[in-house]
């Protein structure tokens, strides 16, 4: 501390002051806020209270001992998952040793251009442009280039995918009770697969000469919409079964009169 | 009276006293050894203390409260398609580690370029080179097919809605994240399938309106295949995405620890 017994700020004492009654406490200092930060303090504060009675009035059991024993049950059967998950890996990498093609050469075309079989949905995807809408005010042009549409229809789907939390809300989690989301699911799935087979359409048109473009178009796209409804309609069973089931044990607990 | 300093906690003597094995008592030495020091001690008894209230405080899950253990464990293979997938990334990492040492991503050479023939060398003459690489390749497919049946198990199970949205989303960011991982090391051994896969890649870039060329610069560093494509490929595949993919499944696995697994009705 300077002589004069003076808070200064040009740096050259510590800057620190021993607090003394006129000092605000944490709290004063919070309370004090003003704008985002007393918002902030106050949202907190609510939480806090909130937590705090939905603690009292709760039913919940709480754990007096740990539920499953880290050592050597857990461990155990963790140890057990893993080794047989690498074991089957390196099994298959010895018994199928990935294939190594010739090298690069820009001016030879290949006759099968495919990527990895997890992309084959995309590549798929780029064959869709005789879903490309046509437009009649265009003078029956269509609105996008095919190779334009092909690539820009990833974006909807990616985009839903993305959405999904927020499009299906609450509580329900099993199949049977959102008949409709499983059938989208299940559609969404069967179209990873039916157009991954349109990924590799001249490979399908060699071995399967029965199958031609047309058909095999028009299957990818009908196939799968037809699984969603079957899908749909199978739950749908299911539910009445259940209500059916639930209708009979309260009857036989009180006969109608 | 003596001088000479006494210490109440002669933990020598202490240790001299009592009848140990060599393992214990090497075992103590360094613990005492090393409490002296860095006060473990301390830092002990504070994480014991944490881990005590917190699973103190923890209410029952939902299968522990209404008995549902045996349903839980039918489909516990489901529940176990997510560690399974670290599992294989873990794999891939060690692995791409090792086979990093040897590859060289340049396209330079007369017939065939200078990564192809890293390529053969691993294959080829280097010991276990073979193997790696094909443990490598498996991995991935291993590691893609997991995270898409983790995704339908999260689907069907209805586990993506509230409080787990945030989850969800970082969910689909991995996956797609982890085919342009996939896409990148596909480019890397620079054969006639990288090549052509590769210029799909720049075509699909080149054919989205107004970003589209910029996009195909960014990510493949030009309009058709070569050097500087082979170099981004090496760089997302070794660098950037390791650390990206990397960090985003500890902060994916951490809101699955802080917000519990979502576990079947």
């Amino acid at each position: 501390m300077s002589e004069d017994n003076e808070t200064r700020a040009d740096g050259s004492g510590t800057g620190i002051v021993p607090p003394d009654d006129e000092t605000p406490t944490w709290r004063d200092r919070k309370e004090r806020t003003q704008g985002l930060s007393r918002l902030t303090y106050e949202y907190f504060e609510r939480a806090r209270r909130e937590d705090q009675d939905l603690r009292q009035e709760s039913d919940y059991v709480e754990r007096d001992v740990l539920g499953f024993p880290a050592w050597p049950h857990e461990t155990i059967r963790n140890l057990a998952i893993t080794s047989f998950f690498i074991g089957i890996m390196i099994f298959l990498s010895a018994t199928m040793p990935p294939h190594f093609g010739d090298p690069a050469d820009p001016s030879t075309t290949p006759a099968v251009i495919l990527p990895d079989w997890y992309l084959y949905w995309s590549f798929g995807l780029l064959q869709t442009d005789p879903l490309n809408p046509e437009l009649a005010i265009l003078g029956g042009e269509r609105l996008m280039q095919s190779d334009t549409f092909g690539v820009l229809v990833h974006a909807p789907i990616i985009g839903l995918i993305f959405l999904v939390p927020f499009l299906n809300k609450g509580s329900a989690r099993r199949p049977v009770e959102e008949p409709f989301w499983a059938a989208l699911g299940m559609t969404g799935v069967m179209f990873a697969f039916t157009w991954s087979l349109l990924a590799i359409d001249n490979i399908i048109a060699e071995r399967v000469p029965m199958m031609t473009a047309t058909l095999l178009f028009d299957l990818v796209h009908i196939v799968p919409v037809v699984a969603g409804v079957v899908t749909y309609s199978v739950l749908k069973a299911m539910q009445e079964g259940y209500m059916y089931n639930l209708n009979r044990r309260y009857y036989r607990l009180r006969p109608p009169r | 009276m003596s001088l000479q300093k006494k210490d109440d906690f002669d933990h020598g003597e202490w240790l001299d006293k009592k009848e140990l094995s060599l393992i214990e008592k090497t075992y103590l030495f360094t613990l005492m050894w090393l409490d002296k020091r860095l006060r473990i001690v301390d830092y002990l008894e504070l994480l014991e203390d944490q881990y005590y209230k917190m699973n103190m405080q923890m209410p029952k899950s939902h299968t522990e409260q209404y008995n549902l253990d045996n349903k839980f464990w039918y489909w516990y293979p489901l529940y176990s398609l997510g560690s399974l997938s670290i599992i294989a990334y873990v794999v891939l990492a060690i692995t791409g580690a090792l086979l990093g040492f040897y590859y060289a991503p340049a396209t330079a050479g007369e017939e065939a370029s200078v990564a192809y023939n890293q390529m053969l060398f691993i294959m080829a003459e280097l010991n276990f080179g073979f193997m790696l690489r094909s443990i490598h390749r498996w991995a991935a497919q291993f590691m893609i097919a997991a995270v898409f049946l983790h995704m339908l198990r999260v689907y069907f199970t209805g586990a993506y809605k509230e409080p787990r949205e945030v989850n969800w989303i970082i969910g689909v960011v991995l996956i797609l994240l982890l085919l342009l991982f996939g896409f990148s090391g596909y480019l890397l051994p620079w054969n006639q399938l990288s090549l052509w896969a590769g210029q799909i890649g720049v075509e699909m870039a080149m054919s989205v309106p107004l970003v589209g060329e910029w996009a195909a610069l960014l990510i493949f560093g030009g309009f058709e295949m070569g050097q500087p494509t082979l170099m981004r490929m090496y760089i997302m595949h070794v660098f950037i995405l390791p650390f990206v993919v990397t960090a985003l499944i500890a902060l994916h696995v951490g809101i699955v620890w802080m917000q519990g697994i979502a576990e079947p009705h």
